[in-house]
């Protein structure tokens, strides 16, 4: 069994066992209720084996919800070690000499966080929003490669259990969530820790390149008739930008982790302080990916904002074209500045001055959008519903982050405080900016996905714990910073830091509020459902081509594929008076069928990770050799295609009409042999 | 207003596409399997940069240097040996534009053989490089030498066997669209080998001679 | 997304196929690769020459396999290839080129070395 031994299960650790017995009530919770309810066949049938882009979205957006539950208890661990463990007298618990978390447990934790966070909670959410959206925006009935599709998607879900599984069987990497060479090498690294993360992450690499092309592909071919590049949704543009940023840096980090891995596992000298590697090479490759993709991260996120500014705004986006530059510019200077993480490795003066330039120089496209953002409120009828409160914050968070991330550009200053907490507070803003339009474009989308609205009350009290939160930790996170305090420290020498780590304490408090009432929003919004019900057109001052299709959307999307006029279609038909007009009668949908192949490969891929991390050749070489197998075999599988019949999909739209909601696991089309050709 | 009249009004209009046909399908699988052949290419573009980094004097780590590793004339073997399956595929493709079975499994058995000469070839130049104690866990430079000669030889493998599928497809399917657009995609898989190995013969192997 | 219609051996990418096109790009890359191991056997040239040199003719034999082998053009079927390419082309050159500045740079600054060895990054 390679290294894997019974010694391997961490149970003398109480905060483990105790999230262990957690995580076991809540599976057999899970189980019971599945098993009660008798849902097993459902969720076989209409969820692990589809390949529909809305379900497959929904489930990208409850692993994000997950991890990004799980990487925020690693947050409130974090806050609350540095707020006990401070000066030499600070009580230490659990064996710990300070505070309760020993230095390795630590270490472990805000790595996992950093890599939780990035990887496992905003890219799922940001890609399970893009594959839920997108294809609607632009008139589609599916993507351009459905199966590929959910291939990412349990990819994904294999590099998040991977990392749950580090949890409860051997430990997680302890360095930070980007990695250090030479320390993450063998001899420095010895146990599991850096392979779990190593393969965790190399998983997500592939799920997300993957997605990228799919994404892509499903842009560049399957626009309805008459959406012309220039009358493609905001959101589509962003996407398109992010998803070409990932598809162009994916594979550099891809080969970053790959290097380091081949040093672990065959003794190569990539990265090794001696024998000619080059541990800068490390930081190197990793950055080429790492900056452009916060860019991957946050340009949908703007593409959220500018759906939902106009919308509540009741007015068209001001500056559509600059909008679109902007985002391609802002990709692609993204590719140029990744020197600005490790300004301090002595690359030769001229060299730190062109990444200093190019960093700055960020700063106009996006300043361009927040004008455009702006403008379009200005004398806009403003309506301060959820997702509209959401985008402001956004905004003013991206002002904060934008501006203390120009302070970094300056190589002089970062001298100074890199990898100090000023860092730390820069990127928080950003990502939460990130967080803020996810959660925005949760309240905006979720009717169209649904068919029904969120309530209003404990949102707002979510919304508002959220903004006290972030003031209480991350102002005094930056005053820290300019005192000189390093990140990912587990003990706190200096005592005059106590009260500002104290503060910070308190705005977790808020936090954890937040969370509480993040909890009541979606359960009071599942009870009383039947109160929230809408129609299409869910805001009733929407714009885009999904809010003309019902909610919840229907398996085919658009009973008839629409014709697009305007850039904003739906908003041009409204205008028109032709928003209700249908087309009859219906003709019978082609669909691709449903494929458990995805979800074997991907619980394969998590068998051979897990095997690679524990050195277990002979599970590697076998997940490794069925992987393949799988892959021919399907190449051979006859394809089915399913068949929507016209009557199917008359009857489907009639119920539609009468006001009655079709959950969307309702099974719809029956497989058809492909035709012979 | 009835139905009718409604439908017949937004038909009119044209709101709606009725007759959508569904997209091309070869066309969008073949531009994404594009897009993933960019991406190698991306990959091969970090392992060009990390062999940049580490062809400097002290990453030889007081090993052989590279003029005393590579053997260009050698390499040139491979060279040709890998046009000349990618000149195969060629043909084999001229054979699907025909619509002539036997012709494109023939091109493609060529095509095979060639690639398996490639690969005789590369392995028993590394066998000779290891038997010289020649070998990647040697210094940063062997390490991305033999990463980058390797990672290319696993893409010729995983290409000839790809290869011997679509032979096998063809034979049970005949030229249907998948069928159809799976030999696109690997003649686009096939042919960028031969791009990379321009690129991989020149910076690795002739260049090599004067570091 | 139903099975097309048409016959899919009439699709643009399968007419694409031309056998002159690939036996031209087979003798063209072969002689250029030729001349350039000629020129490295040889020692014909001095070695930033036969850097330069090579590199150039590497730069021409892809250029005729983009464009006979990889059909890279403007015409309706491959547009997409081809601006998809397009937009990879310079993002090869900043990774390469700029981590190629740095490490430069950084050798220059912190290696110490013989001034009698050329290596790749210093020539
Ligand atoms: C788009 C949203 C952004 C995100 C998500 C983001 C994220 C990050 C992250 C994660 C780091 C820290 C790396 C680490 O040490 O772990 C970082 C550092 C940095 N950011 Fe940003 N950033 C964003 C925008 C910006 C902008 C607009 C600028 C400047 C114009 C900027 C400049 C910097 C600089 C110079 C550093 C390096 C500081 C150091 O490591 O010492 N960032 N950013
Ligand atoms: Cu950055």
């Amino acid at each position: 069994m390679g290294r894997l031994s019974l010694r391997q299960i961490p149970y003398q650790n109480p905060i483990l066992v105790g999230t262990f017995v957690f995580a076991l009530i809540l599976g057999a919770a899970i189980v019971g209720l599945v098993t009660y309810h008798k849902r097993w066949g459902v969720l076989w049938r209409e969820w692990l084996t589809t390949v529909d882009h809305k379900k497959i979205g929904v489930m990208y957006c409850l692993i994000g919800l997950v991890m990004l539950f799980r990487g925020f208890i690693d947050a409130l661990m974090i806050r609350t070690q540095q707020a006990i463990a401070v000066g030499p007298h600070s009580p230490g618990y659990l064996g710990a000499l300070h505070g309760y978390l020993t230095p390795f447990h630590a270490g472990q934790i805000f790595t996992a966080h950093g890599l939780i966070m990035v990887v496992f909670a905003a890219t799922p959410l940001l890609v399970g929003l893009m594959n839920i959206i997108v294809p609607l925006q632009i008139g589609a009935r599916d993507m351009a490669y459905p199966y590929l599709n959910a291939l990412g998607l349990w990819l994904t879900a294999a590099g998040a259990a991977l990392v749950m599984v580090s949890l409860f069987i051997g430990n997680f990497a302890h360095g930070g969530w980007y990695g250090f060479v030479p320390y993450f090498e063998l001899p420095y690294s010895p146990g599991v820790g850096v392979d779990y993360w190593l393969w965790a992450f190399q998983l997500s690499v592939l799920g997300t390149t993957l997605g990228s092309i799919n994404l892509i592909a499903t842009i560049v071919k399957m626009r309805a008739p008459g959406m012309t590049w220039m009358r493609m949704p905001i959101f589509t543009w962003a996407s398109l930008s992010a998803n070409l940023i990932a598809l162009t840096t994916f594979p550099v980090l891809m080969v970053c982790l790959a290097l380091l891995a081949s040093d672990r596992y065959f003794g190569t000298h990539f990265y090794t302080a001696g024998m000619g590697g080059n541990l800068m090479l490390y930081n190197d490759l990793f950055w080429v990916w790492g900056h452009p993709e916060v860019y991957f991260l946050i340009l949908p996120a703007f593409g959220m904002m500018s759906e939902i500014v106009p919308t509540f705004s009741e007015k068209t986006l001001f500056g559509y074209a600059t909008m679109v530059i902007a985002s391609f510019a802002i990709g692609g200077v993204s590719w140029g500045v990744w020197l600005h993480h490790f300004f301090t490795m002595a690359a030769a003066p001229s060299v730190n001055s062109f990444y200093s330039v190019t960093t700055m120089l960020v700063g106009i496209p996006t300043g361009v959008k927040v004008f455009n953002w702006i403008f379009t409120m200005y004398r806009g009828r403003v309506r301060f519903e959820l997702p509209m409160m959401w985008a402001v914050l956004s905004l003013f968070l991206l002002l904060v982050g934008g501006l203390t991330g120009m302070m970094n550009a300056f190589a002089t200053n970062d001298y100074m405080w890199h990898n100090g907490v000023f860092v730390v507070a820069h990127f928080h803003l950003m990502v939460l900016l990130i967080a803020a339009s996810i959660f925005g474009s949760v309240e905006y989308w979720f009717p169209k996905v649904f068919g029904f609205k969120l309530e209003a009350r404990w949102g707002k009290a979510f919304f508002w714990c959220i903004v006290l939160g972030t003031g209480w930790v991350f102002i005094p996170m930056f005053l820290l910073g300019f005192a000189g305090m390093t990140r990912r420290l587990d003990y706190i020498p200096y005592t005059q830091w106590g009260p500002y780590l104290r503060v910070m304490l308190v705005g977790m408090g808020f936090y954890i509020l937040a969370v509480a009432f993040f909890f009541m929003h979606l359960y009071v919004s599942l009870r009383d459902r039947a109160k929230n019900r809408v129609g299409a057109d869910a805001w009733g001052t929407s714009r885009s081509l999904e809010w003309m299709t019902h909610s919840p959307v229907p398996a085919y999307n658009f009973a008839f594929v629409p014709q697009v006029h305007a850039r904003d279609e739906w908003a041009w038909r409204k205008e028109q008076g032709v928003a209700d007009l249908k087309s009859g009668p219906y003709r019978d949908i082609h669909m691709p069928g449903n494929t458990g192949v995805p979800f074997v490969l991907g619980a394969l891929a998590l068998a051979l990770a897990f095997a690679l991390t524990w050195r277990i050749w002979w599970l590697s070489g076998l997940a490794l050799a069925l992987c393949v197998a799988v892959v021919i075999v399907r190449a051979f599988a006859e394809d089915t295609d399913t068949v929507i019949s016209a009557q199917d999909v008359e009857r489907a739209e009639r119920r539609y009409h009468d006001g009655e909601v079709v959950p969307m696991e309702e099974p719809m089309g029956r497989p058809t042999p492909r035709p012979a050709t | 207003m009835s139905v009718m009249s409604r439908s017949e009004n937004a038909r009119s209009l044209g709101l709606w596409d009725r007759d959508h046909e569904g997209h091309d399908v070869i066309g969008t699988r073949t531009f994404g399997f594009w897009l993933y052949m960019l991406t190698d290419a991306m990959v091969y573009a970090a392992l060009f940069a990390t062999f940049g980094v580490l062809s400097h004097v002290v990453n030889l780590a007081g090993g052989p240097s590279p003029a005393a590793v590579v053997h260009p004339v050698y390499a040139y073997g491979e060279t040709v040996a890998l046009f000349v399956s990618v000149l195969a595929y060629g043909g084999a493709m001229v054979a699907l534009k025909a619509g002539n079975k036997a012709a494109l499994i023939g091109a493609l058995g060529a095509a095979m053989v060639a690639g398996g000469v490639f690969l005789g070839l590369a392995y028993s130049d590394i066998e000779r490089l290891f038997h010289a104690g020649i070998v990647p866990q040697a210094s940063g430079y062997l390490s991305i030498f033999f990463g980058l000669i390797l990672y290319h030889a696993l893409h010729i493998l995983v290409g000839m066997v790809w290869m011997l599928v679509m032979i096998v497809q063809v034979m049970t399917r005949g030229f249907t669209s998948n069928v159809v657009y799976r030999l696109i995609n690997l003649r686009l898989f096939w042919h960028f080998q031969a791009v990379i190995w321009v690129f991989v013969f020149t910076f690795v192997y002739l260049q090599g001679t004067v570091l | 997304m139903s099975a097309s219609h048409h016959d899919p051996l009439s699709h643009p990418e399968v007419q694409l196929a031309s056998g002159r096109g690939y036996v031209a790009n087979f003798l063209v890359t072969t002689l250029l690769m030729g001349f350039g191991l000629w020129l490295s056997v040889t020692h014909a040239v001095a070695p930033l020459t036969l850097v330069a040199v090579t590199s150039g003719i590497a730069a021409v034999a892809v250029g005729v396999q983009a464009y006979l082998l990889l059909h890279m053009n403007l015409s309706e079927a491959q547009i997409w290839h081809t601006v998809a390419m397009i937009l990879f082309l310079p993002l090869f050159v900043v990774t390469i080129g700029l981590t190629a500045w740095m490490f430069h740079g950084l050798y220059a600054r912190t290696m110490i070395m013989s001034p009698h060895i050329g290596a790749f990054l210093h020539r």
